[in-house]
This record gives C-alpha cells, sequence and structure tokens, in this order.
C-alpha cells in the first residue's frame, strides 16, 4: 500500500522544503552585538518603565485613594 | 515500497545536511551570551510589588485576560461562562458578555477598545461588539479543527487566532472568512504574538518549538528550538529583536531574532511548576511569568536573575499582563480572581 508512505514522503518534503528556507537566513550579528543592543535598549527605557522606577502615591492609579473627613 | 523508501533516505540525509548547515550557521554568531553583555546593565535590585486591587466576580477558574489600549480597561474570561470588562482604576465591572460556551480559553481586547473576542473548546473564535447597548456577537470565526488557544486582534477588521489543531490563522472580520492559515507546528499551538510593527508574528506550540512567521506572506522564517515540553507562552521583547518563551519545562528562555537562537534560559532549581504565562515590563527588563506553583516570578532580563515573585493566589496563576502605559502587572488565577500589582 502506497497510502501511509507517500504520506511520510510528502511529509519529508515539507520539512526539507522548510528547513531550506531557515538555512538561507542571513545571520549577519553576532550574540554579542544583538545582546548588546537588547541591554542597550532596557537602559535606554529604564526611566520610561514605571515598575523599575516605581510610583509616586499621588499618581498610582491603581491604588485606592483614601477619602479625609472633615470632623 | 522500495522506491518510497529510497526516496525518504534522500529526504532524510537532505534534512540531516540542512539541519547541519543551520547549526553551524548559529555557532558561527555565537560569540558570547546575554549574561556577558548584561555585565554592564544596571543592578535592578529586589523587585518589591504591593498588591492594589484583587479583582473579584468570576466564578470559576480564570483562563486569560488582555488589557485595552487605554490601559484602564481590562477584559478577563473564565469558566464560568463569561467574560467581564472591568475598569482598573475603580475596580468596577463595566460590561458582562455570557459565553454560549463556557469552556474558554483565551480573551482578547482590539486596539480601538469597541470589541472583544474569545474562544476554546467550542474551537471558534466569537468576536463580540461591547459598545452596543448590550454585547453583540459580531462574528464566529468556525474554521479550526481544534480548540482556540489564543487570539490577538490587529485592528477592528482583522484578527489572528492558534488553535490546538497545530495552525495559526489569520481572519477577516468583514467577511468572516480565513485570509491566510499558517501551518508549520507538529504540535497544538498555543500561544501567539504580535511584532510592534505587525509585519511578523510568532507562536509556541506543544511541539517545543517557536516559530517566526511573515504575516502577510503565511510563510514560516525561524523556527527556534532549545524548551523540552510544551511552549505555553510567547511575548516579544519590546523591541521587536527578540522574544520571550515559557514552558511546562519549568523554564523561560529569550530568543534573539538577528542571531537566530537561544541567548538566555530562566531557571532555578527551586522551580519545579510549569510556566503558563508571561507578560515583559515597558522597558522589557522585567518578565513575569505566572507559573503552576501559584505564584508570578519576577526575573532580570538581562541577567537571568529571579529578583522578586508575586505571592497572593489560592491556585495556578494562568494569565498576566502589563498594560500600555506600563503602570502595573495584572495576575488571572485559577482561583477566579484578578490581582494589581504595582
Amino acid at each position: 500500500m502506497s497510502g501511509n508512505s507517500s504520506n511520510s514522503v510528502i511529509q519529508a518534503q515539507k520539512l526539507v522544503d522548510q528547513l531550506r528556507v531557515e538555512a538561507c537566513m542571513e545571520r549577519i550579528k553576532q550574540i554579542s552585538l544583538t545582546a548588546g543592543d537588547l541591554v542597550r535598549f532596557c537602559q535606554d527605557h529604564r526611566r520610561s518603565d514605571p515598575l523599575l522606577t516605581g510610583i509616586a502615591a499621588s499618581s498610582n492609579p491603581f491604588k485606592d485613594k483614601k477619602t479625609c473627613v472633615l470632623l | 515500497m522500495a522506491a518510497d523508501k529510497a526516496e525518504m533516505d534522500v529526504l532524510k540525509k537532505e534534512c540531516d545536511g540542512l539541519r547541519t548547515q543551520i547549526e553551524a550557521a548559529r555557532k558561527g554568531v555565537n560569540d558570547g551570551n546575554m549574561s556577558s553583555a548584561a555585565g554592564s546593565a544596571t543592578d535592578v535590585g529586589r523587585v518589591q510589588l504591593k498588591l492594589r486591587k484583587s479583582l473579584k466576580g468570576h466564578l470559576a477558574k480564570i483562563y486569560s485576560m488582555h488589557w485595552a489600549s487605554d490601559s484602564r480597561s481590562m477584559v478577563s474570561a473564565s469558566q464560568d461562562g463569561k467574560l467581564l470588562v472591568w475598569d482598573t482604576h475603580t475596580g468596577n465591572k463595566l460590561v458582562a458578555v455570557p459565553l454560549k460556551s463556557a469552556w474558554v480559553m483565551s480573551v482578547a481586547f482590539a486596539p480601538s477598545g469597541n470589541l472583544v473576542a474569545s474562544g476554546g473548546l467550542d474551537n471558534m473564535c466569537t468576536v463580540y461588539n461591547i459598545k452596543a447597548a448590550s454585547p453583540k456577537t459580531l462574528r464566529e470565526l468556525d474554521a479550526h479543527t481544534g480548540y482556540l488557544s489564543c487570539c490577538r486582534f490587529l485592528s477592528d477588521t482583522e484578527i489572528m487566532t492558534a488553535s490546538g489543531d497545530t495552525t495559526c490563522c489569520l481572519w477577516d472580520l468583514e467577511t468572516g472568512k480565513q485570509k491566510i492559515i499558517f501551518t508549520n507546528h507538529i504540535g497544538d499551538c498555543m500561544s501567539l504574538a504580535l511584532s510592534p510593527d505587525e509585519n511578523t508574528f510568532i507562536s509556541g506550540a506543544c511541539d517545543s518549538l517557536a516559530k517566526l512567521w511573515d504575516l502577510r506572506e503565511g510563510t514560516c522564517k525561524q523556527t527556534f528550538s532549545g524548551h523540552t515540553s510544551d511552549i505555553n507562552a510567547i511575548q516579544f521583547f519590546p523591541n521587536g529583536n527578540a522574544f520571550v518563551t515559557g514552558s511546562d519545562d519549568c523554564s523561560c528562555k529569550m530568543y534573539d531574532l538577528r542571531s537566530d537562537q537561544e541567548v538566555i534560559t530562566y531557571q532555578d532549581a527551586s522551580l519545579n511548576a510549569g510556566v503558563t504565562s508571561l507578560t515583559l515590563s515597558n522597558s522589557g527588563r522585567l518578565i513575569f511569568a505566572g507559573y503552576d506553583d501559584f505564584n508570578c516570578h519576577i526575573w532580570d532580563s538581562l541577567k537571568g536573575e529571579k529578583v522578586g515573585v508575586l505571592s497572593g493566589h489560592d491556585n495556578r496563576v494562568s494569565c498576566t499582563g502589563v498594560p500600555a502605559d506600563g503602570m502595573g502587572v495584572c495576575t488571572g488565577s485559577w482561583d477566579s480572581f484578578l490581582k494589581l500589582w504595582n
């Protein structure tokens, strides 16, 4: 029966086709450089990351505001 | 058949050859790793976030949540058969959407704030208009042959879905039809994330692989391996050049797109629970990962160290999200609560 083996052949051909596409990718940048870019991005955006810098109680949108009662 | 076997042997040989070629190319650019580059980054110290609100309303396990673009509204989905839209500043519920099928696994907010989508074991993605007087079903996207694990809007007219049928799909909401079907995974697709420029997207699946796709051409451009079990969660690093995955193998990994490989693994000997969900802070420095151990652990994405934990849930943390303004983290759990921290 050629049914099952033909299926395997089709699957294998698909895998080879995909690997050919991926093998053609130009991996131009060294990890040391791409990692450096990621580090630089984090450092550059440090100040606009509220979870790193902290949030003042008065400008914290999620903090329950306590109401003042004048006695 | 002899002819088939001969053909299989040729293909296998070519396959092995290509794999070796790819590995050699990856090794060629591997001249260091993230930890060494991160030596120059400032330390983040202990990250101690406080619980600001506990949102009560769902009656069963929460499976998914998603922030609206206004960083104030948020939608959550529970297997109690409801979607709830919350005003996170007041803690009030704005809209309740009753679901036809209670077995929901994913929910998404459209960038416009007009629509939400959900789906799960019904194999469908249903889109609702929540700005109408009462929530109105806009579309039922029915073509997947497996459960809907994740959905993400590109706009009010296009949505991406990931499914247990191993495919991802781009739909046209005006016609309700599939535009592009992305096939290449050999395991259930569990999660997807759109790149900041929306030209590509990444998917994580039960075949333990992550894949990068061209959104318009429908082709798989890169495949990333390394995990040893299902990838449940995937998110882009904010500059779009890297992404982070979370897996049942109890680790998270960062993969770099340009060098085509894993650059750091986030794991700890004391952490023996699978990762269910993850989200990044606005600068990309902090990773908030939800685990089966009822906690959301915080990782320093550059140095690979655990820098904090969000404890408080009484069951598995199933979903996490940071809003666009980065002002907090939301965690959702099987304990039926959503918690807001900052």
